[in-house]
Protein backbone atom coordinates (compact mmCIF):
# COMPACT_ATOMS: atom_id res chain seq x y z
CA UNK A 1 0.00 0.00 0.00
CA UNK A 2 1.40 3.34 -0.99
CA UNK A 3 0.01 6.86 -0.98
CA UNK A 4 2.18 7.96 -3.90
CA UNK A 5 0.97 7.79 -7.51
CA UNK A 6 3.08 8.90 -10.43
CA UNK A 7 1.46 9.69 -13.77
CA UNK A 8 4.15 9.28 -16.39
CA UNK A 9 5.05 8.24 -19.91
CA UNK A 10 8.27 6.44 -20.80
CA UNK A 11 11.33 6.61 -18.53
CA UNK A 12 12.68 9.39 -20.71
CA UNK A 13 12.97 13.18 -20.51
CA UNK A 14 10.55 14.77 -18.04
CA UNK A 15 8.64 11.62 -17.08
CA UNK A 16 11.81 9.75 -16.23
CA UNK A 17 13.08 12.36 -13.78
CA UNK A 18 10.64 11.78 -10.88
CA UNK A 19 10.47 8.06 -11.77
CA UNK A 20 14.20 7.60 -11.29
CA UNK A 21 14.28 9.87 -8.23
CA UNK A 22 11.57 7.71 -6.59
CA UNK A 23 13.49 4.51 -7.41
CA UNK A 24 16.75 5.94 -6.06
CA UNK A 25 15.00 7.09 -2.93
CA UNK A 26 13.40 3.68 -2.45
CA UNK A 27 9.86 5.08 -2.42
CA UNK A 28 7.14 2.64 -3.48
CA UNK A 29 4.65 4.22 -5.87
CA UNK A 30 1.70 3.34 -8.04
CA UNK A 31 2.79 3.70 -11.62
CA UNK A 32 0.11 5.20 -13.85
CA UNK A 33 1.38 4.97 -17.43
CA UNK A 34 0.01 7.54 -19.87
CA UNK A 35 0.56 6.94 -23.57
CA UNK A 36 1.73 10.32 -24.82
CA UNK A 37 1.36 9.20 -28.43
CA UNK A 38 -2.27 8.29 -27.78
CA UNK A 39 -2.91 11.67 -26.08
CA UNK A 40 -3.83 10.00 -22.77
CA UNK A 41 -2.54 13.12 -21.01
CA UNK A 42 -5.35 15.25 -22.42
CA UNK A 43 -8.22 12.96 -21.45
CA UNK A 44 -10.69 14.04 -18.77
CA UNK A 45 -9.58 11.52 -16.15
CA UNK A 46 -6.02 12.85 -16.25
CA UNK A 47 -7.07 16.50 -16.58
CA UNK A 48 -8.93 15.96 -13.32
CA UNK A 49 -5.50 15.31 -11.76
CA UNK A 50 -3.50 17.92 -13.69
CA UNK A 51 -5.69 20.46 -15.49
CA UNK A 52 -2.72 21.65 -17.56
CA UNK A 53 -2.39 18.22 -19.16
CA UNK A 54 1.38 18.13 -18.79
CA UNK A 55 3.28 14.96 -17.89
CA UNK A 56 4.45 13.97 -15.32
CA UNK A 57 2.30 14.62 -12.27
CA UNK A 58 2.53 13.04 -8.85
CA UNK A 59 0.04 12.70 -6.06
CA UNK A 60 1.12 12.15 -2.47
CA UNK A 61 -1.94 11.63 -0.29
CA UNK A 62 -4.16 14.54 -1.28
CA UNK A 63 -1.29 16.67 -2.57
CA UNK A 64 -0.83 17.10 -6.32
CA UNK A 65 2.56 18.03 -7.77
CA UNK A 66 3.67 18.95 -11.29
CA UNK A 67 6.90 20.25 -12.90
CA UNK A 68 9.34 17.37 -13.05
CA UNK A 69 12.40 19.08 -11.58
CA UNK A 70 10.42 20.61 -8.72
CA UNK A 71 8.83 17.18 -8.08
CA UNK A 72 12.31 15.67 -7.78
CA UNK A 73 13.29 18.19 -5.11
CA UNK A 74 10.07 17.32 -3.26
CA UNK A 75 10.79 13.59 -3.50
CA UNK A 76 14.24 14.20 -2.09
CA UNK A 77 12.96 16.26 0.83
CA UNK A 78 9.70 14.52 1.73
CA UNK A 79 10.90 10.90 1.98
CA UNK A 80 13.55 8.97 3.82
CA UNK A 81 16.29 7.35 1.81
CA UNK A 82 19.60 8.42 0.33
CA UNK A 83 20.16 12.15 0.01
CA UNK A 84 19.93 13.24 -3.64
CA UNK A 85 21.04 16.84 -3.20
CA UNK A 86 24.58 17.60 -2.05
CA UNK A 87 25.04 18.82 1.53
CA UNK A 88 27.14 21.86 0.61
CA UNK A 89 25.10 25.00 -0.29
CA UNK A 90 27.41 25.87 -3.22
CA UNK A 91 27.03 22.34 -4.61
CA UNK A 92 23.25 22.63 -4.17
CA UNK A 93 23.34 25.85 -6.17
CA UNK A 94 25.33 24.08 -8.90
CA UNK A 95 22.85 21.19 -9.03
CA UNK A 96 19.99 23.65 -9.51
CA UNK A 97 21.94 25.68 -12.10
CA UNK A 98 22.54 22.57 -14.19
CA UNK A 99 18.95 21.37 -13.92
CA UNK A 100 17.69 24.75 -15.14
CA UNK A 101 20.25 24.81 -17.94
CA UNK A 102 19.20 21.32 -19.04
CA UNK A 103 15.46 22.00 -18.63
CA UNK A 104 15.36 25.33 -20.42
CA UNK A 105 18.23 25.32 -22.90
CA UNK A 106 19.42 21.86 -23.82
CA UNK A 107 16.30 19.71 -23.37
CA UNK A 108 14.07 21.84 -25.63
CA UNK A 109 16.65 21.45 -28.40
CA UNK A 110 16.83 17.69 -27.94
CA UNK A 111 13.07 17.43 -27.82
CA UNK A 112 12.64 19.48 -30.99
CA UNK A 113 14.83 16.95 -32.77
CA UNK A 114 13.14 14.03 -30.98
CA UNK A 115 9.66 15.23 -31.81
CA UNK A 116 10.51 15.73 -35.46
CA UNK A 117 12.07 12.28 -35.87
CA UNK A 118 9.96 10.23 -33.43
CA UNK A 119 6.81 11.80 -31.97
CA UNK A 120 5.61 13.49 -35.17
CA UNK A 121 6.00 10.43 -37.44
CA UNK A 122 4.53 8.17 -34.72
CA UNK A 123 1.22 10.02 -34.57
CA UNK A 124 1.02 11.25 -38.15
CA UNK A 125 -0.63 8.11 -39.48
CA UNK A 126 -3.67 8.60 -37.26
CA UNK A 127 -6.95 9.83 -38.74
CA UNK A 128 -6.55 13.61 -39.38
CA UNK A 129 -9.96 14.52 -37.94
CA UNK A 130 -9.24 12.46 -34.83
CA UNK A 131 -5.81 14.13 -34.52
CA UNK A 132 -7.29 17.59 -34.85
CA UNK A 133 -9.86 16.80 -32.16
CA UNK A 134 -7.11 15.47 -29.92
CA UNK A 135 -5.07 18.66 -30.37
CA UNK A 136 -8.10 20.82 -29.63
CA UNK A 137 -8.39 19.11 -26.25
CA UNK A 138 -4.89 20.26 -25.20
CA UNK A 139 -5.35 22.86 -22.45
CA UNK A 140 -2.17 24.92 -22.92
CA UNK A 141 -1.97 27.00 -26.13
CA UNK A 142 1.82 26.55 -26.18
CA UNK A 143 1.42 22.80 -26.26
CA UNK A 144 -1.19 22.96 -29.01
CA UNK A 145 1.29 24.91 -31.15
CA UNK A 146 4.07 22.44 -30.41
CA UNK A 147 1.93 19.40 -31.25
CA UNK A 148 0.76 20.94 -34.52
CA UNK A 149 4.36 21.68 -35.47
CA UNK A 150 5.49 18.15 -34.58
CA UNK A 151 2.67 16.46 -36.44
CA UNK A 152 2.98 18.62 -39.53
CA UNK A 153 6.77 18.42 -39.52
CA UNK A 154 6.70 22.21 -39.44
CA UNK A 155 9.82 23.02 -37.47
CA UNK A 156 11.69 25.47 -39.70
CA UNK A 157 15.19 24.64 -40.96
CA UNK A 158 16.46 27.57 -38.86
CA UNK A 159 14.87 26.11 -35.72
CA UNK A 160 16.33 22.67 -36.39
CA UNK A 161 19.78 24.12 -37.15
CA UNK A 162 19.69 26.12 -33.93
CA UNK A 163 18.64 23.03 -31.97
CA UNK A 164 21.48 21.00 -33.47
CA UNK A 165 23.92 23.83 -32.67
CA UNK A 166 22.81 23.77 -29.04
CA UNK A 167 23.00 19.99 -28.82
CA UNK A 168 26.59 20.12 -30.08
CA UNK A 169 27.57 22.83 -27.61
CA UNK A 170 25.66 21.21 -24.78
CA UNK A 171 27.49 17.91 -25.22
CA UNK A 172 30.74 19.86 -24.95
CA UNK A 173 29.59 21.59 -21.77
CA UNK A 174 28.57 18.28 -20.20
CA UNK A 175 31.90 16.69 -21.06
CA UNK A 176 33.78 19.69 -19.62
CA UNK A 177 31.79 19.50 -16.37
CA UNK A 178 32.39 15.76 -16.07
CA UNK A 179 36.13 16.26 -16.60
CA UNK A 180 36.08 18.44 -13.48
CA UNK A 181 33.83 16.31 -11.28
CA UNK A 182 32.81 12.69 -10.91
CA UNK A 183 29.13 13.66 -11.09
CA UNK A 184 27.50 16.57 -12.87
CA UNK A 185 27.13 19.01 -9.98
CA UNK A 186 29.36 17.68 -7.21
CA UNK A 187 31.24 14.66 -5.92
CA UNK A 188 27.95 12.94 -5.10
CA UNK A 189 25.35 11.32 -7.33
CA UNK A 190 22.08 13.24 -7.22
CA UNK A 191 19.19 15.01 -8.88
CA UNK A 192 21.33 16.82 -11.46
CA UNK A 193 22.62 13.44 -12.66
CA UNK A 194 19.11 11.97 -12.73
CA UNK A 195 17.95 14.97 -14.74
CA UNK A 196 20.92 14.79 -17.09
CA UNK A 197 20.69 11.05 -17.62
CA UNK A 198 17.07 11.31 -18.74
CA UNK A 199 18.17 13.78 -21.35
CA UNK A 200 21.44 12.17 -22.34
CA UNK A 201 21.17 8.38 -22.05
CA UNK A 202 20.52 7.90 -25.76
CA UNK A 203 23.02 10.51 -26.98
CA UNK A 204 25.62 7.94 -28.07
CA UNK A 205 22.92 6.58 -30.40
CA UNK A 206 21.23 9.80 -31.51
CA UNK A 207 24.40 11.91 -31.76
CA UNK A 208 27.11 9.28 -32.40
CA UNK A 209 29.37 11.73 -34.22
CA UNK A 210 29.42 14.04 -31.17
CA UNK A 211 29.09 11.66 -28.23
CA UNK A 212 31.30 8.58 -28.15
CA UNK A 213 34.17 6.94 -26.22
CA UNK A 214 36.80 8.85 -28.14
CA UNK A 215 35.37 12.37 -28.08
CA UNK A 216 33.45 12.35 -24.81
CA UNK A 217 34.94 9.66 -22.56
CA UNK A 218 33.65 11.34 -19.41
CA UNK A 219 30.06 11.50 -20.61
CA UNK A 220 30.33 7.81 -21.52
CA UNK A 221 31.79 6.97 -18.09
CA UNK A 222 28.99 8.92 -16.40
CA UNK A 223 26.20 7.34 -18.48
CA UNK A 224 27.52 3.82 -17.88
CA UNK A 225 27.88 4.47 -14.14
CA UNK A 226 24.26 5.62 -13.92
CA UNK A 227 23.07 2.72 -16.07
CA UNK A 228 24.81 0.31 -13.68
CA UNK A 229 22.71 1.47 -10.74
CA UNK A 230 19.90 -0.91 -9.71
CA UNK A 231 17.43 1.96 -9.53
CA UNK A 232 18.10 2.83 -13.17
CA UNK A 233 17.51 -0.77 -14.27
CA UNK A 234 14.25 -0.95 -12.32
CA UNK A 235 13.10 2.38 -13.68
CA UNK A 236 13.81 1.63 -17.32
CA UNK A 237 12.04 -1.72 -16.98
CA UNK A 238 8.82 0.33 -16.85
CA UNK A 239 9.40 1.48 -20.42
CA UNK A 240 7.08 0.07 -23.07
CA UNK A 241 8.53 1.39 -26.33
CA UNK A 242 11.73 1.35 -28.34
CA UNK A 243 12.47 4.75 -26.84
CA UNK A 244 13.30 3.24 -23.45
CA UNK A 245 15.04 0.22 -24.99
CA UNK A 246 17.70 2.52 -26.42
CA UNK A 247 19.29 2.38 -22.97
CA UNK A 248 20.73 -1.06 -23.74
CA UNK A 249 23.44 0.59 -25.83
CA UNK A 250 25.09 1.49 -22.52
CA UNK A 251 25.83 -2.20 -22.02
CA UNK A 252 28.70 -1.82 -24.48
CA UNK A 253 32.23 -1.65 -23.11
CA UNK A 254 34.39 1.43 -23.65
CA UNK A 255 36.00 1.24 -27.09
CA UNK B 1 33.15 38.68 3.99
CA UNK B 2 31.18 35.88 2.40
CA UNK B 3 31.35 36.74 -1.27
CA UNK B 4 31.56 39.36 -3.98
CA UNK B 5 28.33 40.31 -5.71
CA UNK B 6 28.47 41.94 -9.13
CA UNK B 7 25.06 43.46 -9.69
CA UNK B 8 23.16 45.96 -11.80
CA UNK B 9 20.45 48.44 -10.82
CA UNK B 10 17.95 46.91 -8.33
CA UNK B 11 15.57 45.60 -10.99
CA UNK B 12 14.93 42.07 -12.28
CA UNK B 13 17.40 39.44 -11.06
CA UNK B 14 19.77 41.96 -9.46
CA UNK B 15 16.89 43.10 -7.24
CA UNK B 16 16.05 39.55 -6.13
CA UNK B 17 19.59 38.81 -5.02
CA UNK B 18 20.24 42.16 -3.33
CA UNK B 19 16.98 41.99 -1.38
CA UNK B 20 17.57 38.32 -0.44
CA UNK B 21 21.04 39.17 0.87
CA UNK B 22 19.63 41.98 3.03
CA UNK B 23 16.72 39.81 4.23
CA UNK B 24 19.21 37.15 5.30
CA UNK B 25 21.79 39.51 6.74
CA UNK B 26 24.53 38.22 4.44
CA UNK B 27 27.37 40.71 4.29
CA UNK B 28 28.48 40.70 0.65
CA UNK B 29 31.10 42.88 -0.96
CA UNK B 30 28.97 44.64 -3.55
CA UNK B 31 30.48 45.65 -6.87
CA UNK B 32 27.90 47.54 -8.93
CA UNK B 33 28.33 47.07 -12.67
CA UNK B 34 26.53 48.57 -15.65
CA UNK B 35 24.68 45.61 -17.15
CA UNK B 36 23.31 47.76 -19.98
CA UNK B 37 26.84 48.73 -21.00
CA UNK B 38 27.81 45.05 -21.06
CA UNK B 39 30.11 45.15 -18.01
CA UNK B 40 29.13 41.59 -17.17
CA UNK B 41 31.14 40.41 -20.19
CA UNK B 42 34.34 42.25 -19.26
CA UNK B 43 37.52 40.53 -18.16
CA UNK B 44 37.00 41.94 -14.66
CA UNK B 45 34.53 39.10 -13.99
CA UNK B 46 35.26 35.37 -14.03
CA UNK B 47 33.76 33.54 -17.02
CA UNK B 48 32.99 29.90 -16.26
CA UNK B 49 30.10 28.28 -18.11
CA UNK B 50 27.71 29.15 -15.27
CA UNK B 51 28.33 32.85 -15.91
CA UNK B 52 28.52 32.81 -19.69
CA UNK B 53 25.61 30.43 -20.30
CA UNK B 54 23.28 31.55 -17.53
CA UNK B 55 19.66 31.15 -18.65
CA UNK B 56 18.86 34.42 -16.92
CA UNK B 57 20.88 36.57 -19.35
CA UNK B 58 22.16 39.77 -17.79
CA UNK B 59 21.79 38.83 -14.13
CA UNK B 60 24.06 39.28 -11.12
CA UNK B 61 27.14 37.15 -10.43
CA UNK B 62 28.06 36.02 -6.92
CA UNK B 63 31.66 34.92 -6.45
CA UNK B 64 32.37 32.77 -3.40
CA UNK B 65 35.95 31.52 -3.19
CA UNK B 66 36.75 30.27 -6.68
CA UNK B 67 33.12 29.61 -7.66
CA UNK B 68 31.11 32.15 -9.66
CA UNK B 69 27.37 31.62 -9.24
CA UNK B 70 24.39 32.94 -11.26
CA UNK B 71 20.60 32.67 -11.63
CA UNK B 72 18.82 34.76 -9.04
CA UNK B 73 16.36 32.27 -7.53
CA UNK B 74 19.13 29.77 -6.88
CA UNK B 75 21.39 32.49 -5.51
CA UNK B 76 18.56 33.41 -3.15
CA UNK B 77 18.29 29.73 -2.09
CA UNK B 78 22.03 29.78 -1.41
CA UNK B 79 21.75 32.98 0.63
CA UNK B 80 18.86 31.42 2.55
CA UNK B 81 21.15 28.52 3.48
CA UNK B 82 24.12 30.57 4.62
CA UNK B 83 22.45 33.67 6.07
CA UNK B 84 21.26 34.17 9.64
CA UNK B 85 18.06 36.14 8.97
CA UNK B 86 14.58 34.55 9.02
CA UNK B 87 14.01 31.85 6.41
CA UNK B 88 12.93 32.98 2.92
CA UNK B 89 11.86 29.48 1.88
CA UNK B 90 9.16 27.38 3.53
CA UNK B 91 10.46 24.46 5.62
CA UNK B 92 7.68 22.04 4.70
CA UNK B 93 8.57 20.05 1.55
CA UNK B 94 5.19 20.57 -0.14
CA UNK B 95 5.18 24.30 0.60
CA UNK B 96 8.72 24.42 -0.70
CA UNK B 97 7.61 22.62 -3.89
CA UNK B 98 4.88 25.25 -4.28
CA UNK B 99 7.46 28.00 -4.00
CA UNK B 100 9.91 26.42 -6.43
CA UNK B 101 7.12 25.68 -8.94
CA UNK B 102 5.92 29.29 -8.61
CA UNK B 103 9.44 30.61 -9.19
CA UNK B 104 9.82 28.30 -12.18
CA UNK B 105 6.68 29.85 -13.66
CA UNK B 106 8.13 33.33 -13.14
CA UNK B 107 11.50 32.32 -14.56
CA UNK B 108 10.09 30.59 -17.61
CA UNK B 109 7.03 32.66 -18.52
CA UNK B 110 7.11 36.07 -16.82
CA UNK B 111 10.81 36.97 -16.90
CA UNK B 112 11.30 36.50 -20.68
CA UNK B 113 8.15 38.54 -21.33
CA UNK B 114 9.19 41.35 -18.98
CA UNK B 115 12.72 41.45 -20.39
CA UNK B 116 11.41 41.59 -23.96
CA UNK B 117 9.04 44.46 -23.14
CA UNK B 118 11.63 46.29 -21.03
CA UNK B 119 14.29 46.10 -23.73
CA UNK B 120 11.83 47.17 -26.42
CA UNK B 121 10.90 50.23 -24.34
CA UNK B 122 14.47 51.14 -23.37
CA UNK B 123 16.86 49.53 -25.84
CA UNK B 124 20.57 49.33 -25.05
CA UNK B 125 22.77 51.46 -27.32
CA UNK B 126 25.37 48.95 -28.47
CA UNK B 127 26.07 45.25 -28.37
CA UNK B 128 28.97 44.77 -25.97
CA UNK B 129 32.10 42.93 -27.02
CA UNK B 130 32.95 39.55 -25.60
CA UNK B 131 29.54 37.87 -25.26
CA UNK B 132 30.31 34.17 -25.15
CA UNK B 133 26.78 32.88 -25.77
CA UNK B 134 25.63 33.24 -29.38
CA UNK B 135 21.96 33.19 -28.39
CA UNK B 136 22.46 35.91 -25.75
CA UNK B 137 24.42 37.94 -28.32
CA UNK B 138 21.50 37.57 -30.72
CA UNK B 139 19.10 38.91 -28.06
CA UNK B 140 21.42 41.90 -27.60
CA UNK B 141 21.49 42.56 -31.35
CA UNK B 142 17.70 42.35 -31.57
CA UNK B 143 17.35 44.71 -28.59
CA UNK B 144 19.81 47.28 -29.94
CA UNK B 145 18.30 47.22 -33.41
CA UNK B 146 14.75 47.37 -32.09
CA UNK B 147 14.00 44.10 -33.87
CA UNK B 148 11.41 42.92 -31.37
CA UNK B 149 8.77 40.77 -33.03
CA UNK B 150 5.29 42.38 -32.75
CA UNK B 151 3.65 38.99 -32.12
CA UNK B 152 6.10 38.21 -29.34
CA UNK B 153 5.57 41.62 -27.73
CA UNK B 154 1.78 41.16 -27.83
CA UNK B 155 2.19 37.69 -26.33
CA UNK B 156 4.53 39.13 -23.70
CA UNK B 157 1.91 41.70 -22.66
CA UNK B 158 -0.59 38.84 -22.34
CA UNK B 159 1.86 36.97 -20.12
CA UNK B 160 2.19 40.02 -17.84
CA UNK B 161 -1.61 40.39 -17.61
CA UNK B 162 -1.87 36.69 -16.73
CA UNK B 163 0.88 36.96 -14.12
CA UNK B 164 -0.87 39.84 -12.36
CA UNK B 165 -4.14 37.86 -12.45
CA UNK B 166 -2.36 34.85 -10.99
CA UNK B 167 -0.93 36.89 -8.12
CA UNK B 168 -4.28 38.58 -7.51
CA UNK B 169 -5.90 35.12 -7.28
CA UNK B 170 -3.14 33.79 -5.03
CA UNK B 171 -3.76 36.66 -2.58
CA UNK B 172 -7.56 36.25 -2.69
CA UNK B 173 -7.74 34.45 0.66
CA UNK B 174 -6.36 37.52 2.40
CA UNK B 175 -2.80 36.31 2.81
CA UNK B 176 -0.01 38.89 2.94
CA UNK B 177 2.54 36.93 0.90
CA UNK B 178 2.33 34.58 -2.06
CA UNK B 179 3.30 31.43 -0.18
CA UNK B 180 1.69 32.50 3.12
CA UNK B 181 4.96 33.39 4.78
CA UNK B 182 7.25 35.85 3.01
CA UNK B 183 9.55 34.03 0.56
CA UNK B 184 11.77 34.19 -2.50
CA UNK B 185 8.59 33.92 -4.59
CA UNK B 186 7.58 37.43 -3.49
CA UNK B 187 10.99 38.86 -4.36
CA UNK B 188 11.26 37.14 -7.74
CA UNK B 189 7.69 38.06 -8.77
CA UNK B 190 8.15 41.71 -7.81
CA UNK B 191 11.60 41.78 -9.46
CA UNK B 192 10.15 41.20 -12.92
CA UNK B 193 6.79 42.94 -12.51
CA UNK B 194 7.89 46.24 -10.92
CA UNK B 195 8.73 47.76 -14.30
CA UNK B 196 5.56 46.46 -15.94
CA UNK B 197 3.24 49.00 -14.32
CA UNK B 198 4.49 51.63 -16.75
CA UNK B 199 4.74 49.31 -19.77
CA UNK B 200 1.58 47.20 -19.38
CA UNK B 201 -0.72 49.46 -17.33
CA UNK B 202 -3.77 47.48 -18.42
CA UNK B 203 -2.54 44.58 -16.28
CA UNK B 204 -2.93 46.65 -13.13
CA UNK B 205 -6.31 48.37 -13.61
CA UNK B 206 -8.17 45.99 -11.30
CA UNK B 207 -5.52 44.50 -9.06
CA UNK B 208 -6.11 45.90 -5.56
CA UNK B 209 -4.50 42.91 -3.83
CA UNK B 210 -1.41 43.11 -6.04
CA UNK B 211 -1.17 46.83 -5.30
CA UNK B 212 -1.36 46.22 -1.54
CA UNK B 213 1.14 43.34 -1.79
CA UNK B 214 3.60 45.55 -3.63
CA UNK B 215 3.19 48.27 -1.00
CA UNK B 216 3.85 45.72 1.78
CA UNK B 217 6.89 44.50 -0.10
CA UNK B 218 8.31 47.98 -0.60
CA UNK B 219 7.83 48.63 3.12
CA UNK B 220 10.16 45.78 4.11
CA UNK B 221 13.49 47.20 5.30
CA UNK B 222 15.51 44.78 3.16
CA UNK B 223 13.53 45.65 0.03
CA UNK B 224 13.85 49.37 0.72
CA UNK B 225 17.57 48.89 1.28
CA UNK B 226 17.93 47.07 -2.05
CA UNK B 227 15.90 49.67 -3.95
CA UNK B 228 17.88 52.39 -2.20
CA UNK B 229 21.03 51.23 -3.98
CA UNK B 230 19.67 52.59 -7.26
CA UNK B 231 21.81 55.28 -8.83
CA UNK B 232 19.00 56.35 -11.17
CA UNK B 233 15.52 57.67 -10.27
CA UNK B 234 13.64 54.70 -11.78
CA UNK B 235 15.64 51.49 -11.57
CA UNK B 236 12.61 49.49 -12.75
CA UNK B 237 13.00 51.18 -16.16
CA UNK B 238 16.56 49.87 -16.63
CA UNK B 239 16.79 46.68 -18.69
CA UNK B 240 19.43 44.57 -20.38
CA UNK B 241 18.66 41.41 -22.37
CA UNK B 242 17.20 38.73 -20.16
CA UNK B 243 16.11 35.11 -20.57
CA UNK B 244 14.98 34.08 -24.04
CA UNK B 245 11.36 33.52 -24.95
CA UNK B 246 10.66 29.79 -25.04
CA UNK B 247 11.58 28.54 -28.51
CA UNK B 248 8.62 26.14 -28.44
CA UNK B 249 6.25 29.11 -28.13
Amino acid sequence: MTDVTLYHWEPNANSGKPMLALFEKGVAFDSHYLDLLNFDQHRPDYLAVNPLGTIPAMTHGDKVLTESTAIMEYVNEAFDGPRLMPADPVDQWRARWWMKFLDQWLAPSFSMIGWSVFVGPSVRQKDPAELEAAIDRIPMPERRTAWRKAINGAFSPEEMTESQRRVGLGIGYLEAALVQREWLASGEYGLADINGFNLAYAMPLSQPQLCNDELTPNIMRWLRAIYARPATRACWALGRTDLARRISLLESEPA
Amino acid sequence: MTGILYHGQPNGPSFTVLAAAFEKGVDLERRPIDLVAGDRHSAALPHPIEVDQSIEGEGPVLVVGDVAMTDSVFLACYLDDIGTGPAIRPADPYARWQMMAWCRYVIERVAPAAAALGNAAAPPHTVPAGIASADLAARWTDAVEGEADATQLADSRTKIVQAVEKIEAQLADGRDWLMGDFSIADLESFAWLAGMRALVPQAFVASPRVDAWEARLRARPAVAQALGLATVPNPEAIWAPGPEINRWG
